[in-house]
Parts: structure tokens; C-alpha cells; sequence
């Protein structure tokens, strides 16, 4: 590439490096010259308005948009050869829950990508269904039709998906919608262990007030890249107001509630 | 008896053309009911169907090539690859019109297939002196005459597909399923999308020659919607559409042999009507499942006030009859939700009548504390005093649990209710096990103090570790009156005696 790269090299390799990323689906892109690396083992939110790019940001990074300028590194590798090493939990109204495929079925989906096209599934990826199952406490309801679950429980499932499938990256699209405050918690804990096992995560997030608390870093994005780091060098006044154009009439407030949880969350 | 049997289930056997349609009918039922499954998941049907018209077209195409070129005339081979290469650029064209235009998608399979369709049965006109095919065979199929040829080519097609979907059974699941996901893992989503096409088109061709291509998207879909009732496991919905298919045809060409009917009509008939079947006793998803589901369900409203009727009547046992005609309920309902409380526990059968279970007398006082509680908010709030018992005889029914527990801590948790009735204890919180606030607490209980709030602290000499007693309350103040373990006593109000949370003893 001739354009030099923005932002030092650090000596490890990031978990994902995006170099001058552009995407279109018209004449407006909807991500414009987006660059960024993203060191590994950390929770990742990326935050926006509604319409930013967000979910497209996740969808170049799976290689599912076509992109117009840029490259994408998936720990170190062009995001092209990358697969497989990116799990994927899809929004949840992206699926047909009255599917006939049960739990433990949806889990071993993961697991395809390992099999070869003529492999039954074997014993290695049983256990890993187990163990993914196990970590999101959901052993109990492997054999239920995916339908007939909660909502944050359908999205404990996917999770497991993401975790069967042992990619080094997750990308999460919006999981925390639509679920209540300890279902929240409760997946919550899932992405720290995932976490605490070495891979990087990231997450598309919509609510400013939690995001501070839950991510150790955040990505703030509007066609462009506004920022990306810790969320008090994130949640900046004027960032917000200008990505947010004065929308968020309660900023101040926001803003403080985040700082306040922030420090309790640092506290203990 | 006997020679009836013989007549009407052997004898087909010995026909030569009964044999034939039934092997190749089964045949390809069995293969269109299991890719038919992954065509009604995908909501594909009017694909389908737009496939199965498509056809026509394909067909007079591979015919007359045949014909020009190579001097076949009705070459099943030609037509069969005809058909496919129809129905692949129909595929095409579909997903070209949906992708530059904003016609949606179903709204380009229709502009599309009745326009093939109509070419088709042009060129089949205007050639009518060299092709010879019988549009009417064509539309309606001839399941009883199929021909050695149309069985090869039907067998063949069949095998393929049949051993695309074993083999690639992970692929077709996960790319209907969530294609994002395929895409991930790396999987061509795009030649899974176009094989299944493929096999489809397949399938409607070698079903065209048996049920016509009218009927020939019924024996796709309907095997598979019957199986779909049943089961929640792809694998096992194959297998349960392939039996209704089997079955279908059966059943069809019996039929069909016994009214002398046309033998494809008469096996969708048949399959239609097993379909309705399913429909009405499906286990989980049928309508008699439903309909019983929903009869088991008995009205709430009844439920409480058949607990309420007999709670009043203390130890005496209350008659049937009472019950019956003393709620104002209908007395069939009435009957059979006193069953139901009985087969659940809540109420015991005597000689005399009924009475409450343990179980059932904490259900009732729990929903007579609801009530009492109510009417106390009521009267606070201003509600005459002859609208008092009608209005929370409504309001009790709104009984969960922290709603009830927050009209007790607005009232200031009252002993009485207006007409000095006792308003039962908050016996759920305090049986739990867990600790409970000293002012949810009654005369004569008492326990061991594991906290006292920052806020209540400043206020009394409590503390935690203690053990503590309660006298009875002081109700002109509404204070709360508690005796230490050296029998020394002190007064707490409102706010500190919710402030202290004491481990009740058992």
C-alpha cells in the first residue's frame, strides 16, 4: 500500500488490524477510511448511532461485505485467509426459531468448519459442544427445540456457537437487545470468561450508559472512526455531541453515570 | 371378507402398470418430500411451484433439439437436461430482476414463470405437428402409464439427489439455517443455494411424468409440512416426509384402482388428507393438542374464588353444591376446577365436601391477604365504604407477590384491615429462609439480626448478632415493639424497623 499507516506498531500482533477500510452500498460509504488495530484479549464495544456502520464494521471484519479500499488482519493474517478463526453470534432477528434443529444441533454448527465434507462429527467435537454448553449453563437444555427457549437464553446458545467453534476472535451483533437487566449479567459473565481465555472480542453495543462498565475498550463509530480506546478517553463531550449531533439531550447525564460506573467498576 | 381383500389389495399387484407406478411413484415422492423439506424451511414453495411450470419450456426445448439435431424423437435424456438448463436461467433471471430492479422477489418468480410457461406452450403449438407431447399428460401426468424411459430417467435423477442430500445433509442444514454463518466457516453458500435449486428442478422433472406439473409441487411440499408438525429435528423430518410420501402413493394408487380415478390426482388427494390428519392430532403442534392445552388452562379468577369460598368456611368442609351455586360461576366450569384443585393438591375430597390442603389454606390466605390488604388501600385512598369488598374482590386477583409487598409497605404494614378483620402475615418472605425486614414480622416471632442498615442504626441500640423478639405492636403509633434478650424492650418506627433485617426463626 502507498498511503502509510496512521498509529504506532506495538510489538505484539493485534488481533485485528484494519488499514484505510472503505465500504458502500451507495453512493454515500458507510465506512469511510476506517483504520484501527485492536490489541488481543480485550473486550471491544462499538458504539454509534442508529445507521453509523456499526453492524457493517462486523460484517467487513467476517469478509461478508465487499470492501472498496483497505485491508483487513485478522491476528496477523488477511482477513480472506482468516476463516474460521472468527466466530459470529448474529442478532436475534436474524433466525428462523421454529427451525427444526434442536440446542445441542445449533452448537455443533460451530463445528463444521472443522469437519471435512465427508467427516460425521467426532468425539473432540462433541466434547466441545459440552463444554461450550457448560460455560454458558445451558446443559439442561440441549435437547429443546430452539424455539422453545427465552430470549436470553436463545442468545446463550449462539454464544456457545461462537465458543464451539474456538475462534481467536468473537464478533457479537447487538446481543444484549431485547434482554432483561440479569440476562444482561448473565452474558455479561460468558463474554469475560471468553475473555479470560485469551480471545478478543468485539461487540456491537447501542446503550452509551453500560458501555463504559462492560468494555474495557470502545470504538466509536460513524462512517468515520471517531475513536477508539479506554471509555473516559472515548465518552468525551465534545465526540459525543458531535457524533450524536445534539440528539442526546441527556448527555451530561450520561455521561457522569458513566464515569461514576466506571469507577465502581475499577473499585473492587 | 376374504375375497373382497383379495380384490381389492392383491389383485392391483398382479397389473403390470400398478407395479410400475407404484415403484416409480414411491421413487419420487420419496426424493421430492425430502429436499421438499428444505424447501418449505426455506420458504421456497412458490419457487417451486414457478420450477414445475418452468418446465414446459424445457421440456419442448430438449424435445425439439433432439428431434433437429440428433433425429430423437421424444428423447427423455434431452428433455431432462432441457428442464434443468430451463429452469437454472429461470433461477438466474428471478435473482437478476429482484437485484436491479425493486421488484421483490416473489413478484419477479411470478413475472417470470408464467412468461417461460407461456413460451413453452407456444413452441409446443406452433411445432404441435413434431412434438408430441400430450399437454394434457404434461399438466396432469400419468402416474398408471408411466413408460420404461421416464422410470430410468426418473430413477437416475432421483439418486443423485437422494445422495447430494446424505452426503451434503451439514451443508443444506447450516445454509438454511443462517448462511451468515456458513459464510464464516468458510462454506460456499452460493453453490449450496444453486445445488439446492438444482435439485429441485430435478425432482419437479421426473415428478412432472407421474403427478403432472400442477401436483408435482404438492408432493414436495405436503409430505414435508405433514412431517413438520411432528418433529423438531431436520433428520428426522426427512425421514417422517419420506414415509408420508411412501405412503401417499400407496394409499393414492389404491385408491385411485378402486374409483378408477386419475392416479396422480388420487394420490394427492390422499396425502392432502393425511396432511389434515396430522394437522388435527399432531402431538405438540396439532389443534386437538391445542384445544386441550387451552381446556386444561382453568380461568385464574375461578380458581382464587373457590380457594377464598372455602378458606371462609374455616374447618368445615365445603359441599359441592355450595360450590357449585355460591360463586356465581358456571357450575360445569365450577365442577371441574374443584377437580383440578384436587388432582393438584390444593383441595382434599372428604365425605362432607371439601376442605384446604397445607398447600392449598397458604395459597388461600396468601390471596386473603391480598384482598385485605386492597380493601385497606382502598379506604385509604378514599373509595366508599359499599364499593369497598366489590372493588378488591377484582383487585385481589392482582396478587403477585412484590406488588402485594409493596401496597403492605405504603399502608405501613397494617395488623387489620377496615372491617377489623386480622390481614394474614407476609408468610412467603418470612418462611423463605432468607432474612426479612423486622417490620414484615408479627407478635411473637422473632429471630437473629444479621443486619442493620447505615440509615436505621443511628436511630437504635441494635445490633447485628442479636437475638430479638417481637411484642405485640404499638398501633396508635404504628411502632413496632421489640424485646431483647435481657428482656429489655425498644420501640422501632416505620423506617428502622425496615431497616433491620433479622434471620427469622423456624
Amino acid at each position: 500500500m502507498a498511503i502509510s499507516t496512521s498509529g504506532a506498531r506495538t510489538a505484539t500482533t493485534p488481533a485485528i488490524e484494519v488499514q484505510h477500510l472503505t465500504v458502500s452500498y451507495g453512493p454515500r460509504p458507510a465506512l469511510l477510511d476506517v483504520s484501527v488495530a485492536i490489541e488481543p484479549g480485550v473486550l471491544v464495544g462499538v458504539i454509534g448511532p442508529n445507521g453509523a456502520g456499526k453492524s457493517t464494521f462486523i460484517k467487513a471484519l467476517l469478509g461478508f461485505v465487499k470492501r472498496d479500499v483497505g485491508q483487513i488482519k485478522i491476528l496477523g493474517t488477511p482477513a480472506e485467509h482468516a476463516i474460521g478463526r472468527i466466530a459470529y453470534v448474529p442478532q436475534r432477528g436474524a433466525v428462523d426459531w421454529d427451525f427444526p434443529v434442536t440446542v445441542r444441533e445449533v452448537v455443533m454448527m460451530g463445528r463444521y468448519g472443522h469437519l471435512r465434507w465427508w467427516q460425521d462429527p467426532g468425539t473432540a467435537d462433541r466434547q466441545a459442544v459440552d463444554a461450550a454448553l457448560e460455560m454458558v449453563r445451558m446443559s439442561e437444555f440441549a435437547d429443546r427445540q430452539i424455539g422453545q427457549l427465552s430470549g436470553g437464553q436463545q442468545q446463550r446458545v449462539f454464544m456457545a456457537r461462537a465458543l464451539a467453534q474456538g475462534g481467536e476472535v468473537l464478533l457479537l451483533d447487538e446481543p444484549f437487545a431485547g434482554v432483561d437487566a440479569s440476562t444482561e449479567r448473565a452474558l455479561l459473565d460468558v463474554l469475560h470468561s471468553a475473555k479470560g481465555q485469551g480471545r478478543t472480542l468485539v461487540v456491537v453495543h447501542h446503550d452509551l450508559v453500560t458501555a463504559a462498565e462492560y468494555f474495557d475498550k470502545l470504538l466509536l463509530v460513524k462512517q468515520r472512526l471517531f475513536a477508539y480506546g479506554t471509555p473516559a478517553q472515548v465518552l468525551r463531550e465534545d465526540l459525543l455531541s458531535e457524533v450524536y449531533e445534539g440528539r442526546l439531550r441527556a448527555f451530561e447525564h450520561l455521561r457522569e453515570e458513566a464515569a461514576r460506573k466506571a469507577r465502581e467498576g475499577a473499585a473492587p | 371378507m376374504n375375497a373382497w381383500l383379495e380384490h381389492t389389495f392383491v389383485a392391483p399387484l398382479h397389473q403390470e402398470f400398478f407395479l410400475k407406478a407404484l415403484l416409480g411413484g414411491t421413487l419420487v415422492a420419496v426424493v421430492c418430500a425430502v429436499v421438499g423439506c428444505l424447501v418449505i424451511l426455506r420458504r421456497m414453495a412458490f419457487l417451486g411451484d414457478a420450477l414445475s411450470h418452468i418446465m414446459l419450456a424445457g421440456v419442448a426445448g430438449g424435445y425439439l433439439v433432439m428431434k433437429f439435431f440428433f433425429h430423437e424423437e421424444a428423447h427423455a435424456g434431452g428433455m431432462l437436461v432441457g428442464a434443468l438448463i430451463a429452469s437454472v436461467l429461470a433461477v438466474a433471471m428471478i435473482g437478476f430482476v429482484s437485484r436491479v430492479s425493486r421488484i421483490k422477489e416473489d413478484t419477479a418468480i411470478g413475472v417470470m414463470y408464467t412468461g417461460l410457461f407461456a413460451a413453452g406452450a407456444v413452441l409446443v403449438t406452433v411445432y404441435s405437428s413434431e412434438i408430441h407431447i400430450d399437454l394434457y399428460h404434461f399438466i396432469m401426468g400419468d402416474v398408471l402409464g408411466v413408460a420404461d424411459d421416464d422410470l430410468r430417467a426418473s430413477a437416475i435423477a432421483s439418486a443423485l439427489v437422494l445422495s447430494l442430500v446424505i452426503l451434503f445433509f451439514r451443508h443444506f442444514q447450516i445454509a438454511s439455517f443462517d448462511p451468515v454463518l456458513a459464510a464464516a466457516l468458510g462454506l460456499p453458500v452460493l453453490l449450496i443455494d444453486y445445488a439446492l435449486t438444482t435439485c429441485v428442478s430435478l425432482v419437479v422433472v421426473s415428478g412432472i411424468s407421474m403427478v403432472g406439473l400442477i401436483l408435482v409441487v404438492g408432493l414436495m411440499i405436503t409430505p414435508a409440512a405433514t412431517a413438520y408438525l411432528l418433529t423438531d429435528r431436520l433428520q428426522r423430518m426427512m425421514w417422517l416426509a419420506a414415509g408420508f410420501a411412501a405412503s401417499s402413493v400407496v394409499g393414492g394408487l389404491y385408491l385411485a384402482y378402486a374409483i378408477d380415478s386419475s392416479g396422480g390426482a388420487a394420490i394427492m388427494l390422499f396425502c392432502s388428507l393425511q396432511f389434515l390428519v396430522v394437522l388435527v392430532i399432531a402431538p405438540r403442534y396439532g389443534l386437538l393438542a391445542g384445544w386441550l392445552r387451552r381446556r386444561r388452562m382453568l380461568p385464574q379468577e375461578l380458581v382464587e374464588d373457590i380457594l377464598g369460598l372455602v378458606l371462609k368456611a374455616g374447618a368445615r368442609a365445603v359441599s359441592a353444591g355450595e360450590l357449585r351455586d355460591g360463586l356465581g360461576h358456571e357450575p360445569r366450569a365450577t365442577l371441574r376446577a374443584v377437580k383440578r384443585l384436587v388432582q393438584d393438591g390444593l383441595l382434599e375430597a372428604r365425605a362432607e365436601g371439601y376442605a384446604l390442603t397445607e398447600q392449598g389454606t397458604l395459597q388461600a390466605r396468601r390471596l386473603q391477604r391480598a384482598h385485605r390488604l386492597w380493601e385497606t388501600y382502598l379506604s385509604q385512598v378514599g373509595t366508599p365504604e359499599a364499593e369497598l369488598h366489590g372493588q378488591a374482590h377484582k383487585l385481589e386477583h392482582l396478587h403477585e407477590e412484590a406488588s402485594v409487598d409493596y401496597i403492605d409497605h405504603i399502608l405501613g404494614h397494617p395488623l387489620k384491615d377496615p372491617h377489623g378483620s386480622e390481614i394474614p402475615p407476609d408468610f412467603v418472605d418470612t418462611h423463605s429462609g432468607q432474612p426479612v425486614m423486622v417490620s414484615l414480622l408479627r407478635k411473637d416471632q422473632g429471630g437473629t439480626i444479621v443486619e442493620v442498615k447505615p440509615a436505621a442504626a443511628t436511630y437504635t441500640p441494635l445490633k447485628k448478632g442479636e437475638r430479638i423478639k417481637l411484642r405485640p405492636r404499638n398501633v396508635a403509633a404504628n411502632r413496632w415493639v421489640v424485646e431483647r434478650a435481657d428482656g429489655s424492650v425498644v420501640e422501632l418506627d416505620h423506617a428502622v424497623a425496615d431497616g433491620v433485617l433479622v434471620q427469622p426463626d423456624p
